[in-house]
């Protein structure tokens, strides 16, 4: 009963944010609405019992990526940029015109219903086994993971981090006038 | 999980609902309660007594940009340590504890190189970040 | 396997006769009694917030040879009721220039934030509120809304100061996370494990074995911990995004009324937050003295009040460290965080790790005194 109010919730809050991202005129009500969406994501792992993703989205996503894309969209100026343009209805701003939106709705709705064809049958052919049980939570279940068989994807992970860190740092550097 | 774990769960819901329903009832009750005289010169963002020049909405200084985008390898650095460094207790009694060690300082040392890095080229210098990025530049 | 207070309480008797009276859903006794512990806890904690805007005014009165408040109630104590009061009756102004969504929304995060992560603070060893597998990270993750807060609110009072005090508040508290998760980092890695239950059953017995003597490192971490956590929640000497003396209130400066009172319940509610998480990670939290094993409901009670009596203390601390030191400059802030406080962080987890491994997970006191 509450897993299921919790995913409705988490759902809802999900989708509704992700549409209001879209269709929001104002960049900065958009980064806010994403963090809406991500903040529904967390829950929706929560209900799956991936604690451990669940609150690493909470930290990486709301904690970090949100406020970095919120500083990035004050380098610009904020609200100085919002775009007057807008289409289809008036409602969201000008990203196309009426056969753009056709178009990438067609698109969508295939994608879709390939996916969904091809993930019933993966799942029909492959029923959900119940792994880990051996581990009291799924932390230590990742832990151990990450220290026997992905070993390697550990250690490489931090050398992209680093890559990602002296990138950003170079990027972010001011150049040299002329 | 079990069932009875996801109970865990449901303190925070509610909190978070105690917390929306103190903030709407704070506002209903500031709504009765209040007196509403609004004028413009009330509504006047405040600057000391002078007319405000021009929005506060400018573009800001790349720095905190600079701050944000370390921040966040840092954030995921630590993410992927928390799994580990919780079972490294676990790995020490079983006797691996070697084998531990050598896997967490080495993701470490990677960690170190990259804050080494942005401290020799002076990222992380908050007024000097111009100048000696232009040296460097050169 | 993690205790929860309704875990807890159904051990005792009066347990199945609640759930009679609830016609035997689990689920719903457990909702209930969740919904009374939360709103005692949130009660609390609103008080102890309140009680908190007292007791700075008053240490900070003693340290400048004043008064303090003493009108109201004895003493003064009744000043935060009258304060709330005050803003309750307040006009609710709002800037003509301001982003109206997301100045109503920016309070709303700070509580929301604040409010979650009183659910895993451990007041004692069966009145938990959960007992997360994944406790400290998720409480250092939950409690970031609290800067997007700031950021937003100074953002969207279109105001120069809010923005300046904004800008500052959102990197000065991004960058002070980083510290304050290595240095409980170093803590998981003592414990084995991120939950609360895990971090204080290792601290059980006499004071020796508490984290904070488990080794040298942890000992340093402890202060790294206190720095960077009084950072992340704008105390001074690292009150940059509310500096009164030069951005007149910084980041609230447009707030009136209740929606400032909300900004400062959070503030000071999340100071209380991080003096527990302090207390629980480094000092033993609520555990009795010498393995006092008799688990009664009256033994609860009083690892609850061991739990408050050490945080209050370190809210003293954090307190006497306002009104004591001078604030910092931004760019010794920044500094003071990323070249000293991080290195010495990640130097901490080096040597935990080492420790562990070099004396197979015994605390100093284990080497020196020779138990196990």
């Amino acid at each position: 009963m509450f897993i299921e109010l919790l995913f409705l919730t988490s759902a809802l809050l999900t989708v509704g944010s992700a549409i209001g991202a879209a269709v929001t005129r104002n960049i900065m009500h958009s980064c806010v609405f994403l963090l809406g969406s991500l903040l529904g994501i967390a829950g929706l792992y929560a209900t799956l019992g991936a604690d451990f993703v669940a609150v690493s989205q909470i930290m990486v996503y709301v904690g970090g990526v949100v406020i970095l894309m919120l500083f990035a969209v004050m380098l610009t100026g904020g609200k100085d940029f919002v775009s007057r343009a807008q289409n289809l209805l008036g409602l969201a701003p000008a990203m196309g015109n009426k056969w753009t939106y056709t178009i990438g709705l067609l698109t969508a709705l295939v994608v879709v219903l390939t996916n969904v064809k091809l993930i019933t049958n993966v799942v029909k052919a492959y029923p959900a086994k119940v792994i880990g049980n051996d581990f009291p939570s799924t932390v230590n279940q990742i832990g151990h993971l990450l220290v026997k068989e992905h070993v390697l994807a550990f250690e490489l992970s931090s050398v992209l981090l680093l890559g990602a860190l002296v990138g950003a740092a170079i990027i972010a550097r001011p150049r040299r006038q002329g | 999980m079990t069932p009875a774990q996801f109970d865990g769960l449901m303190p925070i819901v509610i909190l978070m609902g105690i917390a929306v329903v103190m903030f709407f009832g704070g506002h209903f009750l500031t709504v009765l309660l209040s007196p509403k005289k609004p004028s413009h010169l009330k509504s006047m963002p405040y600057e000391c007594g002078e007319i405000p020049v021009g929005s506060a909405w400018s573009s800001f200084n790349i720095r905190f940009y600079v701050v944000g985008l370390i921040f966040i390898i840092f954030d995921v650095e630590s993410v992927l340590m928390f799994p580990v460094a919780a079972i490294f207790r676990e790995l020490v009694d079983m006797g691996h504890g070697g084998y531990a060690l050598i896997i967490f300082l080495s993701f470490i040392s990677v960690l170190l190189e990259g804050i080494g890095y942005c401290w020799k080229k002076g990222d992380l210098d908050w007024v000097k970040s111009y100048q000696v990025s232009l040296k460097n530049n050169k | 396997m993690n205790q929860t207070i309704v875990s807890y309480l159904s051990q005792y008797e009066f347990y199945d006769v609640l759930l009679n009276l609830f016609g035997n859903n689990q689920g719903l006794l457990a909702f209930a009694i969740y919904l009374i512990v939360a709103l005692v806890v949130v009660g609390f904690c609103a008080t102890v917030g309140g009680l908190g805007t007292y007791a700075e005014r008053k240490i900070s009165a003693d340290l400048q040879a004043r008064m303090g408040p003493n009108r109201v109630g004895p003493y003064g104590l009744l000043q935060f009721l009258a304060d709330g009061v005050k803003m309750l009756t307040k006009e609710d102004i709002m800037p003509y220039t301001a982003d109206k969504f997301l100045f109503y929304l920016a309070p709303l995060l700070a509580l929301v934030g604040v409010f979650a992560t009183l659910a895993v603070l451990p007041w004692s060893s069966g009145f938990m509120m959960a007992d997360l597998n994944v406790g400290v990270f998720y409480l250092i993750a939950i409690s970031s809304l609290v800067g997007l807060a700031v950021f937003l609110g100074g953002y969207a009072s279109n105001s120069k100061w809010s923005m300046l005090g904004g800008m500052r508040g959102a990197s000065q508290i991004i960058s002070y996370e980083i510290p304050v998760t290595l240095s409980v980092l170093a803590i998981t890695l003592l414990a084995g494990g991120m939950s609360f239950g895990t971090i204080l059953s290792h601290q059980e017995g006499t004071i020796v074995n508490w984290f904070i003597f488990h080794n040298p490192f942890a000992f340093i971490a402890f202060f790294v911990y206190g720095i960077g956590a009084m950072a992340e929640t704008n105390r001074a000497p690292f009150d940059l995004p509310e500096a009164e003396s030069e951005l007149v209130s910084g980041y609230h400066t447009e707030y009136t009324g209740l929606r400032f009172g909300f900004f400062a319940l959070a503030e000071y509610i999340e100071v209380f937050v991080v003096c527990g998480v302090g207390t629980a990670l480094f000092l033993g939290g609520g555990n009795l003295p010498f393995n006092i094993s008799i688990d009664i409901i009256p033994t609860q009670f009083a690892q609850v009040v061991i739990f408050v009596t050490k945080t209050c203390l370190l809210y003293y601390v954090v307190i006497w460290a306002r009104w004591t030191l001078p604030r910092l400059r931004v760019d010794q802030l920044m500094s003071v965080c990323w070249k000293y406080l991080t290195p010495i962080a990640i130097f901490n987890l080096v040597g935990c790790a080492i420790w562990l491994v070099m004396f197979n997970g015994k605390s100093l006191a284990d080497l020196v005194f020779g138990s196990h």
